[in-house]
């Protein structure tokens, strides 16, 4: 059996994602957006659209489609188009043209005559640090600003400044789009008042409930449907074009399409912020660190709405230090607006503090692992709770026996025309959960299914719920099907925080044994064909335990025996009194080594590994492969991919031409490796989330080697072939 | 304007307007939809099929100009049998989304019916088409395990 359930149907063209689903009469539906950053949409002369071939129906500010404020429970109140004529930045959604063909919308779009009254855009991170704000890092309740000091420390300051060896330095990172290779899109299709929606997405109760409150709907006369999903990576917790659609399709009385163009995903959706990180480090001789200080600043919208939490999700946690001080602050622009992508905060926070580890072992003359070694935490910083299972300096010793780390030299090595250079980092991402419900029915015909709304945007749950439902009702794989990405099915399996193994499969197990107690009472009660004994539940049937003679009967026969077709029942798991007892978090060892060219100064990495500690591992191939995925987001960052702004705020790069991505022939072979310690402290499961860690850490990882092999310290990714060259 | 498409095995007769591209003309005029719309600018390789036996962008194609035979990856697998290259995609999982798949398993056809095996030819053949989930390494495992699966074929026969 393949690691996905779903491999079958993807490799032959059936998956059906969102605009794969055929509705007859579905108009088509193209968005229009603005060409300054900051203003107002004065007028919009649409009478040339609306008289163009197969045109439908034409919404802008000053014919808005009717939507009703929508305040999400992951994010917040929710942007709705058309509803004002503010302009906040370039590429910003203004109109919305329905018509027969994708052609003829597409086409009568662009007649539309738009004129603004421009505002003073402020579109430079750079320039707007020196005026920048306190800001809540995302995803956390702590404050902008916290230190922990030892007694008898006055300050941050102090501490470094008694420090044997300290280093300054201040790192960048770019701004990123997820890029998910199914641009965002929704197919609405409206019967009997009640809204269908195939809209790609990360959880499909949460869109639902989205749009039942923005179409002003009862939440039960709304199904959303993602079966599969073209990626996500954080950027389809919301879903816009299924609002449009939605709305469009209930004026026009037909099922409306709304695609995103690529170009268009890059302004009309949300993107990661661009970061500025100041770290000082200070240590003893021996390398014990003895202060931290992490200065984060992230660009947001001028509404705040999503700080990328760099030093709270890195400095806050990794390292054991008897003296931590950190910050956030913002940038606010007229930018297209900010949201979670993979590991928000741990990947550009890790770049920076791994970048400034690296350079303190440079300072120290020390191996970059012994300091890490050294340095290695038994719990954040001032805080009682203690890692619940935390393997890191294993990772370390797999990690550089397999890589063969004693071969490196300080000063990397020459082969032929290319310096070569190996560097490491730490990567660490939170141990979390969200509440989950899942459902588990057992079927006459001796299959069962394992249901949550949740999404596989390629992350590997449908396997996981397959695995885990096998192994909870101890029956072959091949006769569970899991299923995901329906509104109407149980509220779990969200796909967001490395959280959905944890969260859905515990719910799993805890569905699954009440299915088997019911299954029991049904087997036992006065009509059932164990009355009277004492039964128990093995290999997919009920056994009389005081009788052995008793043949069993299969879960199948039971209910068949009883009349029933089918027996359900639903599981719940949230985060508990678990959270009061450690921390929890999932850690690795990554390592890097990377080729560059001694006159071209081309860049190539040759060899990665990664040795990750994240709990059980329930679906190996899959789990190597998420893995393995992040790992190589981790090289884009520090080699390929950076969102341009022009100064008038357009995004210059706004394609996969410009918008560099890793192809095929930029990626060298990826080794991931396991230490696996079930962490049952965290749930019964014993599985942390690993579908953002394998990002964290390598973006310093490719620095620090680039580092090894050339003597150059780039603090800014992405790299370039010019931050190479000798002046 | 009337055009008439052999489309795996089919013919379709059709009437697009001359701006329709062969992807468009695929997913929303004849219903088939294992060719994705990743950028519609040929720049992802999503929408790959094959024209006459070669590889094209079906996204930079305009239907009315085709006149060979059309494979989408609809065509490659018969009576429930999968293509090698797309069992070898599902056994090494050189997938996770999916978007991209119907394209990579295109471009892999192509690859194997050409013979390269080795490694880095397989990624320089494999560059045209971006796996944002990046299953690169899986990728060049799946077409190197179906290559050698049909040369093994072949030389049974």
């Amino acid at each position: 059996m393949t690691a996905r359930p779903d491999a079958p149907l993807k490799v032959t063209g059936s998956a059906t994602y969102a605009l794969d689903n055929l509705v007859d009469r579905a108009a088509h539906g193209f968005l229009l957006l603005s060409t300054v950053a900051h203003g107002e949409v004065a007028s919009m002369d649409v009478d040339a659209v609306r008289s163009a071939p197969g045109v439908l129906g034409v919404y802008t500010p000053f014919e808005p489609l009717a939507l009703h404020p929508v305040t999400s429970p992951l994010l917040g109140p929710m942007w709705l188009p058309l509803q004002d004529t503010n302009v906040t930045h370039h590429g910003q959604p203004i109109g919305f043209v329905v018509a027969e063909t994708f052609e003829q919308a597409r086409d009568a779009a662009g007649l539309a005559a738009v004129t603004y009254e421009e505002r003073q855009a402020a579109t430079s991170f750079a320039d707007g640090l020196a005026s920048a704000v306190d800001a809540q890092p995302a995803a956390s309740e702590a404050p902008p600003s916290l230190s922990v000091l030892a007694d008898g420390v006055a300050s941050i300051e102090d501490a470094l400044d008694a420090s044997d060896v300290t280093i300054d330095a201040t790192y960048e990172t770019a701004p990123q789009n997820h890029a998910a290779m199914e641009p965002h899109s929704a197919v609405a299709v409206w019967a009997d008042g009640e809204l269908t929606v195939y809209t790609g997405n990360q959880a499909s109760h949460l869109v639902a409930a989205d749009l039942a409150g923005a179409l002003g709907l009862p939440a039960d006369a709304v199904q959303v449907r993602n079966p599969v999903v073209g990626g996500a990576f954080g950027g389809k917790a919301t879903s816009m074009p299924a609002v449009l659609a939605a709305a469009a399709a209930r004026e026009l009385g037909r099922p409306v399409k709304a695609a995103l163009t690529r170009e268009q995903v890059f302004t009309a959706t949300a993107n990661r912020p661009a970061t500025v990180q100041r770290i000082a480090l200070g240590a003893r001789r021996d390398g014990t660190l003895a202060a931290v200080r992490h200065d984060s600043w992230s660009s947001a919208t001028p509404d705040l709405g999503f700080i990328e939490p760099t030093s709270h999700g890195t400095s806050r946690e990794w390292y054991r230090t008897e003296n931590l001080a950190i910050s956030q602050k913002a940038v606010p622009l007229n930018i297209p607006p900010a949201t979670f992508m993979r590991a928000p905060g741990e990947g550009p926070g890790s770049f920076a503090l791994e970048s400034a580890i690296d350079e303190l072992a440079v300072a120290l003359a020390m191996d970059p692992i012994a300091l890490r070694t050294r340095n290695n935490s038994t719990a954040p910083p001032g805080e009682d709770l203690q890692w619940s299972s935390k393997h890191l300096d294993e990772c370390f010793e797999v990690g550089a026996a397999r890589f063969g780390w004693e071969r490196r030299s300080p000063d990397g090595r020459v082969e032929g025309d290319w310096l070569v250079g190996m560097g490491t980092a730490t990567a660490m991402f939170p141990g979390l959960r969200f509440p989950a419900t899942v459902g588990v029915t057992l079927h006459a015909d001796d299959t069962a299914t394992v249901a949550a709304s949740g999404a596989d945007p390629g992350t590997g749950l449908l396997g996981v719920l397959g695995i885990v439902g096998a192994e909870s009702l101890d029956l072959d794989r091949d006769r569970i099907t899991p299923l995901l990405g329906d509104s109407r099915l149980p509220p779990g399996g969200l796909s967001g925080g490395s959280t959905a193994t944890a969260s859905a499969g515990s719910a799993t197990m805890v569905a699954a044994g009440t299915v088997i107690e019911q299954l029991l009472a049904l087997a036992t009660a006065p009509d059932g064909p164990f009355h009277g004994r004492e039964v128990g539940y093995a290999d997919g049937s009920v056994h009389a335990l005081d009788d052995t003679d008793r043949a069993p009967m299969t879960f199948g026969e039971v209910l068949r025996s009883t009349g029933r077709d089918s027996l359900g029942a639903t599981g719940t798991t949230a985060p508990g009194e678990e959270m009061a007892k450690h921390s929890f978090g999932s850690w690795g060892a990554q390592f890097c080594e990377v080729r560059v060219h001694r006159l071209t100064r081309e860049i190539r990495v040759s060899r990665l590994l990664g040795v990750f500690d994240a709990g059980r591992i329930i679906n190996p191939q899959a789990a190597r492969s998420q893995l393995m995925g992040g790992m190589i987001w981790g090289v884009s960052a520090a080699l390929h991919e950076g969102i341009e702004f022009g100064a008038d705020g357009r995004v210059t790069n706004r394609d996969l031409a410009d918008y560099l991505l890793p192809v095929n022939a930029d990626i060298p072979d990826v080794d991931v490796r396991f230490v696996e310690h079930p962490d049952t402290l965290l749930s019964d499961l014993g599985a942390r989330g690993l579908g953002e860690i394998g990002l964290v850490g390598m973006a310093a990882a490719v620095a620090n080697a680039v580092h090894n092999a050339t003597g150059v310290r780039v603090r800014r990714i992405p790299i370039r072939l010019e931050d190479l060259l000798e002046d | 304007m009337d055009i008439a498409l052999q489309i795996n095995g089919t013919t379709e007769h059709l009437d697009v307007s001359p701006g329709v591209t062969l992807l468009d003309a695929l997913r929303e005029r004849l219903g088939i939809t294992g060719p994705k719309k990743g950028c519609d600018r040929g720049q992802c390789g999503a929408c790959t099929v094959h024209i006459g036996g070669r590889t094209a962008l079906s996204c930079l194609t305009l239907a009315a100009t085709v006149r060979q035979p059309i494979t989408t990856v609809e065509g490659l697998s018969t009576h429930d049998q999968l293509h090698p290259v797309q069992r070898a995609f599902a056994d090494q999982d050189a997938l996770q989304c999916g978007f991209c798949t119907p394209g990579q398993i295109m471009s892999a056809v192509a690859a194997t019916a050409q013979g390269i095996d080795d490694p880095d030819e397989v990624r320089e053949f494999m560059s045209g088409n971006l796996c944002r989930c990046s299953a690169y390494p899986n990728i060049v495992a799946a077409v190197r395990s179906a290559g050698s699966e049909e040369r093994r074929t072949d030389a049974t026969v």
